[in-house]
């Protein structure tokens, strides 16, 4: 029971939310299951008027009637049309809309509760089920089933009362005793009381069979949407195969998780044959025994020939319901379960408060930024990424952060982005634990190159302005900044360029094409603090050394964080930070950290004695 | 993709049947043919079920007979019911099967393919298209198509049972029938035919929004779209979107509609007729109550039995034309050209001359590679530089077979690469691509690219410790053999770009061929890091054949000879001391790349 219950909250949540799409769909689809119930009973109905006409030989009425019936469903077949017509384009609606939620909440939560596997899991694991087995569209279609499915038998009851009530006109032998009300509606009862207990039966022993088997069949489905997208479908794996001849096992893989799919489906397949075959044989009882009953009923002058019809069409609508009722309510089962991590993930909190102060709006870009006693490790691994890390950074100076891979550089940066928080200590902004700011505004202090820097298939000048306004003069400013102006104007449509093939038209770019537009974006958002990772990786020495002679110009008034494996950039950043293993241990000018011979020295020798 | 060959509808059922047969036996085949009798038994049952129990009850016995005889029909239906239910889900998964089990013969022919074939743009185009017919669900693509014969062959079945029996009785009912049928066929064929087009219009629309969708929660993407806010930008996207592609299915729905009113606004007229012609005939006494049932049924169900073959026609139109490109793609990329010889000397450093080069890619209008002449010889360290764009990497895929010449011949210790098997040719190459990542496969399986436990141990180690990742892999949870990524295993791990690129070098390590080419090996690596793969560099090339391309021109170093090219052509050839006496394009870039490790503070005024 309290299954029942919970299944139906959640029913109901989703419902609500379907509502709050557009509020037109559960009336209309109120009158749809109204609608088709109506045309059902009435064509029962009228057809037995028809025959007991036809019988009677009084053939001007029964062309009447017959022009009722067709009239009748003339105007229900019209306006159901209609009214599919709507439903298909708000069904449409509703199954996109559902990925517009998902993503509203994803963005809402923070970085760090994003991350998590456990959130991330259940937005993917509410998406593939609903694209496999149907989402919000099918829960609402299974509802108005359910919805018809109790109307046919509330309508069917009591017709089938009103049967059992017509007494035969002749009570002679055993049918005349059937016929009778009393005995008729026990039999009846009897009939409906055995195909609901049978159907209910079957439905348990395979409801549980079916969740077995569905809960034991995990993630084949996303191993071979792995396979096929990432593997075989992208355009850089297909030289690595080749030349390293990964074809059969790579075939293998493919087919040893296509059979065990096969398999999976192949066990629904016959589970849900089994279980149908059951309900069939039980209804075919049903059915051959109330049509005997209501031919008794006939046959004894209960009712006419006409009425027999119509009541062997009724005792034929009472079977079905009842059997989609039970089917539906499996099935709601079967959507409710699936659409659970769904609302859990739209219930998720964010780890970390929200701050709320807003940040100081200063003009001459004087924020302090300091690291006290900041150490952090990643959700879900036990050693320290950075261990008790205490710095201040200058205000519009030029910092450069190295170390070897690993050492904590771009944690130390993912925390100053808060886009983790740090696991003790605190990092201040002006004096302030940065936790305290709204986070929306404190973020509009960066701007970040970040090493996985990402460019969508959109517009040029969308990517540059993030979606923003499109302010011409300001773009071509980050454009001719970034050296990224000669690209831009060789682009056949210039700023309204696509990038990328995904969506069609678009212009492919290399590696440092994209790292140019990446800084142009940085430097449209004319953030007070720029920090670039890796940003000359892609380079060639002389885009590179363009980069670096533009340096001073592009973050003139700005404070800079410059991260790189290229040591020739500390050159031209005053202040340099050397992390190993997650702490800072050194810190100085590039003079300064030779002279001293420690790690920085080290690298910078390692690096400096191929070109002298 | 206008010159893709056409295959005829019977060509591309005799191919479905021929591979059904093959993956899921003749008795798959044998359940379609008793699912199409049955299906179209059942109708005419039902249809004639109310004129029979009215023909037993109004006719004159004793109760008991009477009663039998309702019975034993409604008995009959059941049975029939029950075995059609049954053998159509047989059917159903039958089908399903032959779909799954079509999935490697795609996949196959991707991996088996030529590369460069296979890399462009089309080719990519052509295995997306492809890949929907196996690839998106029950209703589209060869399952479905091979479905529709059977439906087409089933409706089209009833209708000509129905027509027999309408026409047995009366001709110019048969005329009517069919003239009405006829309309309403035409009418929904013009709406099928803008839904479909409306609904291949949404789909390309879909494209963009399954893109927004991949993308807005792609893990990476995450610090981008809040540092940038960009979730605005991508939610307005979304509903932009999303209003395109439900107007577009919108057009289509209303198409159909207006067809469906039409259809129903003809059956009145058709059923009037009919039911005002069959009363007459009953006042007229020429029929009785059970035929006049019988035949009202009849009419009601040639109109299901034509609509049902319309939608199986309207599908298999659909369908057909996504099997077109299935088997498009699996009739492309093969190369008649490719060569059966094999290699004299393999597993043996070689001496590769390249002649008078051209590479130009599908679409461009201009050469990569010039007239490029070029020999390597065995044994050689060779560094390949350049701006981004001149060349580098498209040589080094011509060098190992991936990419074949527009022009020009490439020899293999004198013999023509052309007359070489493909694989024969990439077994002599160990390559690190530019293109750092792992395949979400155990770390050993990244590194021997054998299956499970297929692998050398003591020579993964070797190659591991070489690359100086075995620390790192042995301090996994599972060690080696410890997935990449979760993609196929929960409990797999990330590799850091570092990490990765050592990880590429160990593949190509335990590879062990005669010939390594390095493209950016270093690129995300540490000074340190740096530094020790350039000492060991020599170690790691012992008796190999090495081209290292980079960036970074302190690697030219332990090179015995840099090729410096320029827009597709080798401009400046030699080692590092004679290129910076000749003071050229070399010497330039390398002193702007070293100015800023010298000592002296004057060079960085330069560029104050």
């Amino acid at each position: 029971m309290s299954d029942f219950i919970s299944i139906h909250k959640t029913g109901f949540r989703l419902l609500k939310m379907i509502h709050s799409v557009d509020s037109a769909i559960i009336p209309l689809h109120l009158l749809e299951v109204c609608f088709s119930t109506i045309q059902i009973y009435a064509g029962l109905f009228l057809t037995a008027g028809l025959i007991d006409l036809l019988l009677k030989g009084a053939y001007g009425q029964a062309a009447q009637w017959a022009l009722y019936l067709l009239g009748m469903n003339l105007f229900f077949g019209v306006t159901l049309c209609l009214l599919r017509r709507k439903f298909r384009g708000m069904r449409n609606r509703i199954w996109l809309i559902f990925y517009v939620w998902l993503r509203e909440k994803a963005f809402s939560l923070d970085y760090e509760t994003m991350e998590r596997p456990e959130v991330s899991e259940k937005l993917l694991y509410s998406e593939r089920t609903s694209e496999m087995h149907g989402g919000l569209g099918v829960l609402l279609c299974r509802y108005c089933d359910i919805l018809k499915a109790l109307l046919n038998i509330l309508l069917s009851v009591g017709m089938v009362a009103v049967l059992c009530m017509a007494g035969p006109e002749k009570q002679a032998g055993l049918t005349g005793w059937i016929a009778k009300p009393l005995p008729s509606a026990l039999l009846f009862g009897a009939a409906f009381a055995g195909m609901l207990l049978g159907s209910w039966k079957i439905f348990g022993k395979f409801a549980a069979k079916q969740m077995a088997i569905f809960s034991s069949h995990t993630g084949v489905e996303n191993k071979i949407s792995y396979l096929q997208s990432q593997v075989l479908g992208k355009t850089e794996t297909g030289k690595i195969i080749r030349i390293y001849n990964m074809q059969e096992m790579i075939l293998k893989n493919i087919t040893e998780n296509l059979e065990k799919a096969c398999a999976y489906y192949e066990n629904m397949c016959d589970l849900e044959r089994r279980e149908c075959d059951s309900n069939k044989m039980i209804s075919s009882f049903f059915t051959v025994f109330s049509y005997l009953l209501v031919a008794v009923k006939a046959l004894t002058g209960a009712i006419t020939v006409g009425a027999f019809t119509q009541f062997a069409g009724v005792v034929n609508q009472f079977g079905n319901a009842c059997l989609t009722l039970i089917a539906d309510q499996g099935e709601l089962r079967k959507i409710c379960t699936y659409m659970g991590p769904f609302l859990q993930f739209l219930d998720t909190e964010n780890l970390h408060a929200a701050g709320s102060i807003p940040v100081e709006k200063r003009t001459d870009g004087e924020y302090e930024l300091a690291f006290e006693n900041v150490s952090f490790h990643y959700p879900g691994c036990e050693e320290l990424a950075l261990k008790d890390v205490n710095c201040k950074i200058r205000m519009k100076g030029k910092l450069a952060v190295v170390g070897r891979n690993g050492a904590g550089k771009t944690t130390f940066i993912n925390l100053l982005c808060r886009l983790y928080e740090p696991t003790a200590g605190r990092i201040t902004l002006n004096g302030v634990d940065i936790r305290k700011y709204s986070e929306e505004e404190y973020r509009t202090l960066f701007g970040v190159v970040f090493q996985d820097f990402r460019l969508f298939a959109f517009p040029v000048w969308k990517n540059i302005t993030a979606g923003g306004e499109r302010l011409e003069e300001r773009i071509r400013k980050a454009l001719r900044q970034a050296d990224a102006e000669g690209l831009v104007q060789a682009m056949p449509q210039g700023l309204d360029t696509n990038l990328y093939k995904n969506l069609g038209d678009g212009v492919e770019i290399s590696g440092g094409e994209a790292q140019k537009l990446a800084l142009a974006r940085a430097l449209y958002k004319d953030a007070p603090v720029v920090i670039l990772d890796e940003p000359t990786a892609a380079l060639d020495p002389e885009a590179e050394a363009e980069v670096y002679a533009r340096f001073n110009r592009m973050v003139e008034g700005r404070t800079s964080i410059y991260i790189s494996h290229r040591m020739s950039s500390c050159r031209f950043c005053e202040d340099i930070i050397v992390f190993d293993q997650g702490r800072i241990v050194e810190r100085g000018s590039h003079e300064e950290l030779c002279a001293a011979g420690g790690n920085y020295a080290r690298m910078w020798e390692a690096q400096a004695k191929y070109y002298t | 993709m206008q010159d893709r060959k056409k295959h005829s509808i019977w060509d591309q059922y005799r191919y479905t049947f021929h591979y059904m047969r093959e993956k899921t036996g003749v008795f798959s085949l044998a359940v379609c043919a008793g699912d199409a009798v049955l299906s179209i038994m059942l109708p005419f049952l039902e249809a004639a079920l109310a004129g029979v129990v009215a023909a037993c009850l109004v006719s004159s016995g004793p109760a008991g007979q009477i009663l039998a005889m309702a019975a034993g029909y409604i008995i009959l239906l059941q049975t029939v019911r029950f075995l059609q239910s049954h053998v159509r889900q047989l059917r159903v998964k039958l089908l399903f099967l032959f779909r799954g089990k079509m999935g490697p013969e795609l996949d196959k022919k991707s991996l088996e393919m030529d590369g460069q074939s296979l890399e462009s743009t089309q080719g990519q185009q052509k295995r997306r298209a492809a890949s929907r017919n196996l690839y998106s669900g029950n209703e589209q693509g060869i399952e479905a198509f091979a479905a529709g014969f059977w439906d087409i062959l089933i409706h089209f079945g009833g209708l000509v049972v129905y027509g027999v029996i309408v026409g047995r009785y009366s001709l110019l009912l048969l005329l009517l029938l069919t003239l009405q049928t006829m309309c309403t066929a035409w009418f929904h064929s013009l709406a099928g035919k803008r839904e479909y087009k409306m609904e291949e219009e949404a789909r390309e629309n879909l494209n963009g929004l399954m893109y927004l969708k991949r993308e807005s929660i792609a893990p990476g993407n995450g610090k981008d779209i809040r540092l940038y806010r960009m979730d605005r930008w991508f939610l307005g996207e979304f509903h932009e979107w999303i209003g395109k592609v439900t107007a577009l299915i919108d057009k289509g729905t209303t198409a159909v509609t207006a067809a469906g009113i039409a259809g129903a606004a003809l059956a009145f007229i058709r059923n009037a007729a009919v039911y005002g012609w069959l009363i007459m005939e009953m006042a007229k006494g020429n029929l009785t109550l059970p035929v006049f049932l019988l035949y009202v049924g009849i009419v009601a169900g040639v109109e299901i039995w034509m609509n049902g073959l319309f939608d199986a026609l309207q599908q298999s139109y659909v369908n057909k034309k996504i099997m077109d490109d299935y088997r498009d793609f699996m009739e492309y990329g093969v190369l008649k050209e490719d060569g059966e010889e094999t290699l004299k000397n393999p597993g043996s450093i070689h001496e590769i001359r390249l002649e008078h080069i051209c590479f130009r890619y599908g679409g461009s209008d201009a050469d990569t590679i010039h007239d490029l002449n070029l020999t390597i010889r065995p044994g050689e360290r060779l560094a390949l530089v350049g701006l981004n764009g001149a060349g580098k990497t498209t040589l080094i895929k011509l060098l190992c077979g991936i990419y074949r010449p527009t022009q020009g011949k490439i020899y293999l210790d004198g013999q023509d690469m052309d007359t070489l098997t493909r694989k024969e040719v990439f077994k002599e190459f160990s390559v690190v691509f530019q293109d750092v990542f792992a395949f979400s496969f155990p770390l050993a399986e990244n590194v021997s690219c054998l299956g499970t436990g297929q692998e050398d141990k003591k020579r993964l180690r070797e190659s591991l410790e070489k690359a100086g990742l075995w620390e790192k892999a042995a301090s996994l949870p599972k060690g080696p053999d410890t997935a990449m990524n979760k993609d196929l295993d929960e409990e797999g791990v990330s590799l850091s770009g570092g990490e990765l690129q050592k990880l590429m070098l160990a593949r190509a390590l335990y590879k062990d061929a005669p010939t390594v080419i390095l493209d950016e090996p270093a690129a995300a690596l540490d000074p340190i890091a740096e530094s020790e793969m350039y000492e060991k560099y020599d170690a790691m090339l012992q008796a190999k054949t090495g081209i290292f391309i980079s960036h970074r021109l302190s690697s030219t170093r332990f090179c015995d000879r840099i090729l410096f090219m320029e827009k597709g052509r080798i401009v400046e050839e030699g080692d590092h001391e004679y290129l910076m006496k000749q003071d050229g394009a070399y010497a330039r870039m390398f002193a702007l790349q070293a100015r800023y490790y010298r000592k002296k503070r004057e060079e960085e005024r330069i560029y104050e």
